[in-house]
Formats: structure tokens, sequence, C-alpha cells
């Protein structure tokens, strides 16, 4: 974790701009975003944060160029000689406001979908929180979270006796839902899936996990997977406090259990943001050498499922309009977004899509770690989240599917905010609610609306 | 004076702007990118197409901001016509327009004068967006106004060397063709003001280019590589 007391004075103006300078020695991506920017504005058009209320320091550019106008000022010629003439400007020390307005990015990379030149944003936005992490200005409310999830590999900070209570009961559901034993594997070596949801799927909107044990039963590959009851959450705020040391910290302990575990796969839950640092972070980029497994997504292995016919669903079921939110790391970031489409319309009777969706879709406005922030929960409700709510209203429907357990926080605030007319959910949960065993879907009436 | 900014500036001005995009261009290419930027959905096609495609039609402006982009392509199209055009301040190929049967002369005048009045125009909106919309006045500076009115100075002496008085093109022809050869000795200097305006100012902007952010002309395919790579 960055450090523990907050650095000040001059010790603090001269990090900041050394940590600005080092920008030259790369990333790529981030020295090109230092020198490319028209400065057309249509990051500002398409931002969800922007759009809700549109304050000077919440245009994209204006709080990207809180790191810009100073890399400028220090490292390049133009800026040098010609100083605010060519938009430089130093650090006046305030590094405050840089964790102000860089906890208002959500990290969505909208702007890069529309940017002329895809100029990314949130790269900035994340160096703006890891300069501010290294000083000891992360937020409490995030430190707090990386701090859990270090000492006890999630980031609720359940004990594995919790998470085993938790297990027990959704057994129990099963139970009676379907008046069979479906079980939920735990800690089982030498099997093949080795499952890593995000802990709000065990503990919070359990029926995600339901509808993936039910796959794996009736595919009759119940002894193939398990989970591990010390790593059952794949989420990892490093990501979000821009600290790359804490997210490999947190990430090891999943690759090493799932080594453990003696897996061809892990199984990545509906979470994004822990899909993308598995897939396109750690597989991708060999953080941990080769490894004895490959990282697959559950949405994509129910839906190859789907698709070769293996799975038969009662619509009845989920007779309510239901449409899809793309979250920002599955789609943007990771491609996947047809996947949980085919799972919702193999298994609810209305889906309805919701305008632009996909790649171009609008950030549930809690995205970038912001959802677990109740400090800012005002700028969450009011602010980031005005286009989603339109978006949602248009669509008419009564239930929300979401793959992220950050973007259902923040819709379940919202509901309770706005009074909103709809429930928030899974995309397995409602195959959990329709999917066929023996011939027959669980017998339950008393959905809760949410969880 | 007229010796040292008429014979010796120009090749400066041609130095700096290629050691000065050359110097960009390594420093981008050099400098590590660990980890993938992929954004979704990639492009169905390859990258270098889809790259090119963003180069030449601007989409991703066009989903996002249908105005900006009429406006933008049409400046930039413009500008790159008027590129092609000026060729042929510096050297003729007259055996190609007797090939196509065109009379080189008539058809840059017409064409040349139609796409120096529609830039005019685009310029000077693309200077009324900045400062009549909110959120692109809030991140206009000084060089994003400079650069506008650079060019639009540019394109104005341009447009009245076409459009004013007479303006023997020959004369001109013959300093650039001398100024190529290194033929300095008897060398005539272009009188004309409005072309020693013109003149100097795009100068101004080519040395300019380099070191501000019109370099995204080059930058694109940099930036757009890190997000449509797999
Ligand atoms: S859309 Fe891209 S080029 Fe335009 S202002 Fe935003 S970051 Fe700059
Ligand atoms: S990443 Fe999202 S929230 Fe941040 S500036 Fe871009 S569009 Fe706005």
């Amino acid at each position: 974790m960055g450090n523990k007391d907050k650095v000040t004075g001059e010790g603090l103006r001269k990090s900041v701009i050394d940590s600005i300078k080092a920008i030259d020695k790369g990333p790529k991506v981030l020295k090109l975003y230092m020198d490319m920017c028209a400065r057309c504005g249509t990051c500002a058009e398409v931002c969800p944060v922007y759009y809700g209320e549109p304050t000077e320091l919440r245009n994209p550019v204006v709080r990207s160029d809180l790191i810009r106008s100073v890399f400028k000022k220090h490292s390049t010629i133009s800026g040098k000689i010609l100083g605010a003439l060519a938009g430089a400007k130093d650090f006046d020390g305030d590094l405050q406001k840089f964790v102000d307005a860089f906890y208002e990015c959500t990290g969505c990379r909208r702007c890069a979908t529309f940017c002329p030149f895809g100029i990314d944003n949130s790269v900035i936005t994340r160096k703006g929180r890891a300069i501010a992490d290294s000083l000891g200005y992360t937020p409490e409310t995030m430190k707090n979270v990386v701090k859990t999830s270090l000492e006890t590999c999630n980031t609720d900070g359940a004990s594995p006796e919790a998470f085993k209570a938790a297990i027990d009961f959704l057994e129990e559901e099963m139970k009676d839902e379907h008046g069979i034993d479906i079980k939920i594997p735990v800690d089982v070596v030498g099997t093949d899936y080795f499952y890593v949801p995000p802990s709000g799927d065990v503990l919070v909107n359990p029926e995600a996990t339901t509808g993936i044990a039910k796959v794996f039963y009736v595919l009759g590959m119940q002894d193939k997977w398990t989970m591990s009851s010390k790593c059952f959450d794949g989420a990892n705020y490093g990501l979000f406090t821009g600290n790359d040391a804490d997210m490999k910290a947190d990430n090891k302990p999943y690759v090493d259990e799932a080594k453990r575990l003696g897996v061809k796969y892990m199984f990545m839950g509906e979470c994004g943001h822990a899909y993308r640092i598995m897939k396109m972070m750690m597989e991708k980029g060999k953080w941990w050498g080769e490894l004895p497994f490959k990282v697959i997504n559950c949405m994509e292995w129910t839906a190859d499922r789907i698709k070769e016919g293996k799975l038969q669903f009662d619509k009845s079921k989920n007779p309510m309009p239901v449409t899809y939110h793309d979250p920002c790391n599955f789609g943007r970031s990771c491609g996947i977004v047809e996947a949980p489409r085919i799972i919702l319309k193999a298994s609810c009777q209305d889906f309805r899509e919701m305008y632009p969706n996909r790649g171009e879709n609008w950030c549930c406005g809690g995205g970038g770690g912001l959802s677990a922030m109740d400090d800012i929960r005002e700028f969450r409700m009011k602010v980031s989240s005005v286009k989603k709510m339109e978006q949602i209203s248009d669509t008419g429907a009564e239930y929300l599917a979401t793959a992220c357990s950050n973007c259902k926080r923040q819709f379940m605030q919202l509901i309770e905010t706005h009074n909103a007319a709809f429930a928030i959910g899974g995309v397995h949960d409602m195959l959990s609610r329709a999917i066929l065993i023996n011939g027959k879907a669980a017998e339950r009436v008393d959905w809760e609306a949410g969880g | 004076m007229d010796v040292f900014v008429f014979k010796i500036v120009p090749f400066f001005t041609i130095l700096i702007f290629i050691l000065g995009i050359s110097y960009r261009f390594y420093t981008w290419k050099k400098t590590p990118q660990p980890g993938a930027m992929t954004l979704f959905p990639v492009p169905h096609e390859s990258t270098s197409l889809s790259i090119i495609k963003e180069v030449v039609f601007f989409p991703s402006l066009f989903r996002s901001d249908k105005t900006l982009w009429g406006f933008s392509w049409i400046f930039h199209a413009a500008l790159a016509l008027i590129f092609i055009g000026h060729v042929r301040v510096f050297t003729d190929f007259p055996a190609l327009w007797k090939a196509l049967s065109i009379d080189a002369d008539v058809m840059s005048a017409v064409s040349g004068g139609i796409v120096g009045i529609i830039i005019m125009i685009a310029a000077i909106l693309l200077l009324f967006r900045r400062f009549g919309s909110k959120r692109v006045r809030e991140i206009s500076g000084f060089p994003d106004y400079f650069a506008l009115l650079l060019i639009l100075a540019i394109v104005v002496t341009g447009n009245l060397m076409r459009f004013g008085e007479h303006f023997d093109l020959q004369i001109t022809r013959e300093y650039f063709s001398q100024l190529f050869t290194l033929s300095f000795a008897g060398m005539e200097i272009p009188q004309n003001p409005t072309f020693r305006l013109h003149f100097l100012l795009a100068q101004l902007l080519i040395i300019y280019i380099p070191f501000s952010k019109m370099l995204h002309f080059g930058g694109i395919f940099f930036t757009q590589t890190l997000i449509k790579r797999t």
C-alpha cells in the first residue's frame, strides 16, 4: 500500500513533479497522451460525469491537464521556453485537488471510444491516483478496501468459515428450489474449473453462484469444479488506487491457489474488473510467467453450452422486461458483450436492449472503484449516473441484469435513492430461475428484488 | 535582410521541421509499453486498415459529434488538397496534364479557389466553436487559438493572392526552383508583399508543428495502434 501518512510541503511538491516527469520514460500510452490532444471537446460530450453536471473540473481534458500541464512545464521544449503560452503550468502544491478530481472519473474509457485519437483519459486518471497513493492521499474508504483485501484475500474481510456458511446456505436454497442436492464444491484439489466470483456473488447477490452450480449440475460436471474458501473474491482494488504493487500482491494468492488446486481453468465469475486484471493484464502480461491453467469467463462458457443446446429453460419464470447493462470492464475492456445476451435471451421472455450498448454503453457512474466509496455517494447518485438512469428508464425494464458487483452496488443505491422501479441482479441469476433440471425449473415465488 | 530571410531561413524551417518531427516520432517509438491497452470492439479488418480509415474518415468522431465531424473533416480534407495543390508551385508536371488533357492552370484556379474559400469558412466555424461551446471553451488556451488563427492568416493571404490583384505565379515558381537547386546567383526574390507574408507565416506554421498539438497528424497512428491492437 502507498504511504500511511500524508506527505506535505516541499517533499510533496518534489515527489509529484518527479512522478510526472517520469512519464517521459513511459509507459508509451501515457507519454503519447501528454503530447497528443487536439482539444476538440469530444470526450466531454461522451463522458458520463460531465453529462451529469458539467463543471469545469469534470471536463476530462481539464482533469487530465492537472498532470499534462505539469508535464509540459518540466518535460517539453515548448513548455520550458513558452510556459503558459504552450499550456504549461507548474504544480501548485495542492494534491488534494488531484485526489478530488481523479476520484471523480469512473475510468469507464468511454472517452477513448469516441476520441478521434483514441485518447483514454482513464489512463491519466489512474496515474493521478497512483501519485496520490504514493504520497498517502488515497481516500480512506479506498485504502481500507485494499487493506482488507490484502489481509483476507477478499474485499469484505469475510473468513473462510463465513464463506462456508454462505455456501451451505446456498446449497440449502437449491435443495428447496429443486428438491435435489446440487453441490458447490469447496477446496477440492484436482478438478478442472476454479470458480472465482466477486465475493458479492456469494455474500450479497448469491443467485449468480447458484446459477453456475446448476449449470455444472445439468452438464453432469458436479465434480469438475471447485471454489476456494481462501480465494473467493476476484475484486482487486489495486487497479483503482493506481498501485501496481498492490494489484499484483492482491492477485498472486489467486494464481497460487489455482496452481495448488491443480485446475485447468481459472473460471472467472461475473466481475468485470477482476476478469480484466486476470485475463488482459495478468495472463497477457505474464506477471507470473507461464501458467498451468487458462483464464476463462463464466458467461462465455455458459453461452457456449447454450449454443450447443445443452441447457434448457422455462422462460415463463422470467416474464418481466429485462435489460442488460454492459459493465465497462467487460464491454470496452474485455469485449465480452454477446455472451450475457445469449444467456439472458435464453432465460427471459422479454429481453430489451438499452441504447447505446456494448462498447458504447454509458457507465453506471460507479466505475473505477467509486461504487465502494460512500463518502461520494451524493456525486454517484446525482452526477455520474444521470445518463445511465435515463437509459434504463427508456427501456421500461423491470429487471436490470449486469455482470459486476460494483455496478450492482451502485444500482442498489440508485434504486433506493431515486425509488426506481426496477430490480437489479446478475446474468446467471436469471438463468438460475429458469434453467430446467430434470425437466423442471426452480419452484420459488419469493424472489428478492435486488437481493 | 532579404537575403537572410528568403535564402537561408527556408532551409532552417525545413531542417527544424524534419528534425523536430523525427525526434518526436523517435521518442514515441522507443518509449516502452508494458501491457495491452485494447479497447473493444476491436475492428474486424486488420489494425492498419482500421487506423487508415480512422485517419481518412474520422469514424469515431462521426459517431459522437456529427457537427464537429463535418467542420473538421472538411477542414482537414481541404488542408490535404491544399498541400497537394502547392506541389505545383514548386514543380509542375506538364506531361501529366497533357496525358489527362487537363488545362492545369484553369483547373487549379477553379479548384484551388474553391478549396481556399471552403477552408477559410471551416476555420472560422472551428474558431467560433472554440469560444461558443462551453465544453470546448473550457479546454481552449492560447495554443489552440494561435494554431487556428495562424492557419486562418495563411489561408487569407493565400486567397488574396488568388482573388486579389494580379499575382504572377511564374516569378514565385522560379524562385522556388532556384531555391531548391541552390542556384543563389541570379535568384530573384519575389517582392509581392502578400506572398512574402504568406510564405513567412507558412514557415512559422511548419516550424511550430513539431512542438505543438498539430503533431496529432502523426501521433494518431501511435495512439490508435495502442487501442486497436489486441
Ligand atoms: S476527444 Fe481526445 S483529442 Fe478531443 S479533447 Fe478529448 S482527449 Fe483531446
Ligand atoms: S474514463 Fe469515463 S469518466 Fe473518465 S473521463 Fe473518460 S468518459 Fe469520463
